[in-house]
C-alpha cells in the first residue's frame, strides 16, 4: 500500500546489489559533474538590489509579479514531481550516472522556483494561487509522478516525451525570453535558469542516444506514441503557452498578463513572437529523433497551422 | 480511544494522497529549517575539487590495510547510497502530504544531492584504495541494506512525522555520530578530507529532523506519539541493532568481514572506528538521544545487546 496510486513501482521489494557506481553513461556523469561545478544561489547570484523599477506603472507590477509566481509554480511541480523519476532509476537500477544527475537536477529545480518566487516578491509580492481557478488545471501537473511510478510505461517514453520533447520546447522558449526581456535583473534571472536547463535537455538526449539503439520497433513506436501525446495534448494545449490553450477567462488574463510584462520588459512573451520559435522548436525535435527511428506525424493547432 | 494501530490501519484503507498544490507556499515559515537551506547552499562543495584525490599516498600502507580501507569505504557506500532512492520518496510525501511548509522540500533537494556526493566519495576512495566492491560477501548481511526505506516513505502506515523520527533523528543520528568518530581517528588526508565534508552536511541532516520534530510535536496526540515511538523502537531493535550501522552488531558474525576492514582501516588512519570505539559512540548516543526524545514527550525502553549490553 502506497500514498501513490497502486500498481506501482513502490510494490516491487529493493534489491541494492550488486550496487554499481562507476561511470557507464560518460556524457550524462559529465553532465553531473558540471551541474556541481556551476552551482548558484538566488539569494546571491542575482543583484537584486539593482532591480529598478520606477518607471514601471502599478499594472505592469501586477502582471509581472502574476507571471513570475505562475513560473515559480511550474518550478515547483519539478520539486514535487520529478523525483519519481529518481526513484525510478534507482529501484530499476538505471545506470548509476543517471542516479547521481537527478539528485542535482532536483535541487537545480528548487533554486528555480526560489529565483522565481524571489523575483515576485521583488516586483510587489509573491501571489499564491492562481487568481482564476481555471488556471489551476493548466499549471499543476503533467503526471510525471505517476508516470515516474508507472512500470507499464517505459522509461524511454517517459524521458522521450518529457525531456526530450517538453522540456526541449520550454529551453527554446527561454532562450526566446533571454533575447527579448530588456529589464537586467530579470533577464539574469532567466539566464541563470536556463544555464540549468541546457544540461537537462541534455540528459534526455544522452539517454535516448545510449537507449534507441537497443529498442525494437514495438518498443520505438510507444516512445513515438508518448512524445506525440506530450505535444498534441500538453504544448499544444498550452501547458507552456497560455494563447494555445483553448480560449476561456483564465487562458485570456494569463495571455493579458504576459502582454504587459512582456512590454515592460520584466519577461514574458507574446503569440506573435513566441509562435515561430514553439513551430521551429517541434520541426528540430522531430529533425533530432529521426535517427532514433522515430518520424513524429504533423501537428495541427489552428494558431500555427500545421507543423 | 484511538490507538496508534487503529490509526495506520485507516491511513492504510484510505484513498492515495492527491496533492493540493495551491495555495503554494514558498515563503519561509519553518526559519530554521530555512536557515539549514541557506547554509547548505552556501556551503555547497564538488567533490571533484574539493577533495585532495591525486595526494593519496598508496605507498604510504600495507596492502593489507588497503584492502581492509578499500571494504570499509564500499560498505560505507553501500550505506549511503540509501539515501539516493528515500530523499525523493521523503520529498513527494511531504508534498503530498503538506499544504505549506516549502522550507523542508527546498532542504530536501539540497540534502539529496549532498548525499549523492557522499556516495560517490565513498566509492572512489574505494577505488583508490584498492577497488570498490559491489556487494557484501553475505547474502544474510546483504538483505540487511534492502530495506527499501522509500517505499517506507510513501507507506501512508507511517506517518511524515514517525518517519522523520525513526530514519533521520535516529538513523541519520546514529550515522553522524559514527563519522565523527572515524574523523577523530582519521589521519590519512584524504580519507580526513572526506570525513570533514561529510560530518558537516550530516550535521545539518540530523539537526533537521530535531527541528523539524521539535515543530510537529507541538500538535502531536497522544496516539501519534505512541507510532512515533513505536517506529523508533522497530529502527532501533530490528535495523541498528542488527548491524545496519555497526557491522558487529549483526548477528551470527554475517558481518565478519566488514568488522575485520574496519579494525584494519582504523588502526592504518584510513578513516574508521574500532569496535570499541564505535561501542562508546553507540552508548553516548542512546543517553543524549533517550533525554532529547524525552524532551518530545516520547519515552524510550530500554534496548539490550549482547555485544554492546543495556541501553
Amino acid at each position: 500500500m502506497s500514498a501513490v496510486a497502486a500498481p506501482s513501482l513502490l510494490d516491487q521489494p529493493e534489491m541494492r546489489f550488486p550496487l554499481d557506481l562507476s561511470v557507464r553513461i560518460p556524457k550524462i556523469r559529465e553532465l553531473y559533474r558540471t551541474a556541481i561545478k556551476n552551482q548558484w544561489d538566488p539569494q546571491t547570484a542575482v543583484a537584486w538590489d539593482e532591480l529598478d523599477l520606477s518607471d514601471k506603472t502599478p499594472e505592469q507590477l501586477w502582471a509581472a509579479r502574476l507571471y513570475w509566481s505562475r513560473r515559480a509554480w511550474g518550478e515547483y511541480g519539478a520539486i514535487s514531481e520529478s523525483p519519481a523519476l529518481q526513484i525510478r532509476f534507482c529501484q530499476e537500477r538505471h545506470p548509476p550516472d543517471m542516479r547521481f544527475f537527478f539528485t542535482i537536477r532536483t535541487q537545480e529545480e528548487s533554486r528555480h522556483a526560489e529565483v522565481c518566487y524571489l523575483m515576485a516578491e521583488k516586483l510587489g509580492g509573491y501571489v499564491k494561487e492562481p487568481v482564476q481557478s481555471a488556471f489551476q488545471g493548466s499549471v499543476s501537473t503533467h503526471g510525471v509522478r505517476k508516470m515516474a511510478l508507472d512500470p507499464a510505461i517505459t522509461l524511454e517514453a517517459i524521458v522521450a516525451s518529457l525531456v526530450c520533447a517538453a522540456e526541449e520546447i520550454a529551453f527554446d522558449v527561454f532562450e526566446h525570453l533571454i533575447a527579448i526581456t530588456t529589464n537586467p535583473v530579470a533577464n539574469k534571472v532567466l539566464r541563470l535558469i536556463m544555464r540549468d536547463e541546457v544540461r537537462h535537455c541534455a540528459f534526455g538526449w544522452a539517454y535516448m542516444e545510449r537507449r534507441a539503439p537497443e529498442l525494437s520497433k514495438a518498443e520505438l513506436r510507444i516512445v513515438e506514441d508518448a512524445v506525440v501525446t506530450m505535444i498534441e495534448k500538453v504544448e499544444l494545449n498550452g501547458y507552456h503557452s497560455a494563447w494555445l490553450a483553448p480560449d476561456n477567462p483564465a487562458s485570456r488574463a494569463e495571455v493579458e498578463a504576459d502582454r504587459v510584462t512582456y512590454e515592460a520588459g520584466l519577461g514574458a512573451t507574446i503569440e506573435k513572437l513566441e509562435a515561430p520559435v514553439f513551430v521551429a522548436s517541434v520541426k528540430r525535435i522531430r529533425k533530432q529523433m529521426e535517427p532514433w527511428g522515430i518520424t513524429l506525424k504533423p501537428f495541427f493547432h489552428p494558431k500555427l497551422g500545421t507543423i | 480511544m484511538t490507538t496508534a494501530t487503529a490509526e495506520r490501519l485507516k491511513r492504510r484503507r484510505s484513498p492515495p494522497l492527491v496533492e493540493r498544490r495551491f495555495p503554494l507556499h514558498l515563503e519561509p515559515k519553518f526559519v530554521s529549517i530555512r536557515a539549514l537551506y541557506e547554509q547548505a547552499k552556501k556551503g555547497r562543495w564538488d567533490p571533484e575539487r574539493h577533495i585532495p584525490w591525486k595526494s593519496f599516498d598508496r605507498t604510504a600502507y600495507p596492502t593489507k590495510a588497503l584492502d581492509a580501507a578499500a571494504l570499509a569505504w564500499s560498505r560505507r557506500a553501500w550505506t549511503e547510497y540509501g539515501g539516493m532512492p528515500e530523499t525523493p520518496a521523503i520529498l513527494i510525501r511531504i508534498c503530498l502530504e503538506h499544504n505549506g511548509e516549502s522550507d523542508p522540500k527546498m532542504f530536501l533537494t539540497v540534502r539529496g544531492t549532498e548525499e549523492a556526493w557522499h556516495v560517490e566519495c565513498c566509492w572512489r576512495f574505494a577505488e583508490l584504495a584498492g577497488g570498490y566492491r559491489q556487494a557484501p560477501a553475505s547474502p544474510e548481511y546483504a538483505e540487511l541494506f534492502n530495506q527499501g526505506f522509500h517505499r517506507k516513505a510513501f507507506d501512508p502506515g507511517v506517518s511524515v512525522d514517525a518517519y522523520i523520527a525513526a530514519h533521520v533523528a535516529v538513523q541519520d543520528g546514529i550515522d553522524l555520530e559514527l563519522y565523527r568518530s572515524h574523523l577523530r581517528h582519521a589521519t590519512d588526508p584524504v580519507a580526513t578530507a572526506i570525513l570533514k565534508r561529510l560530518v558537516t552536511d550530516k550535521e545539518r541532516h540530523v539537526a533537521f529532523g530535531w527541528v523539524y520534530l521539535t515543530e510537529r510535536a507541538k500538535e502531536w496526540t497522544a496516539a501519534m506519539r505512541d507510532e512515533v515511538t513505536g517506529e523508533i523502537e522497530h529502527v532501533i531493535g530490528d535495523l541498528e541493532l542488527n548491524g545496519y550501522h555497526c557491522a558487529w552488531l549483526a548477528p551470527n558474525d554475517v558481518a565478519a568481514e566488514i568488522v575485520a576492514a574496519d579494525e584494519a582501516a582504523r588502526a592504518a588512519g584510513l578513516g574508521a572506528s574500532s569496535v570499541a570505539e564505535e561501542s562508546a559512540v553507540l552508548k553516548q548516543w542512546f543517553a543524549e538521544a533517550r533525554t532529547a526524545f524525552a524532551g518530545l514527550g516520547i519515552t524510550l525502553r530500554r534496548f539490550s545487546h549482547r555485544r554492546l549490553g543495556e541501553v
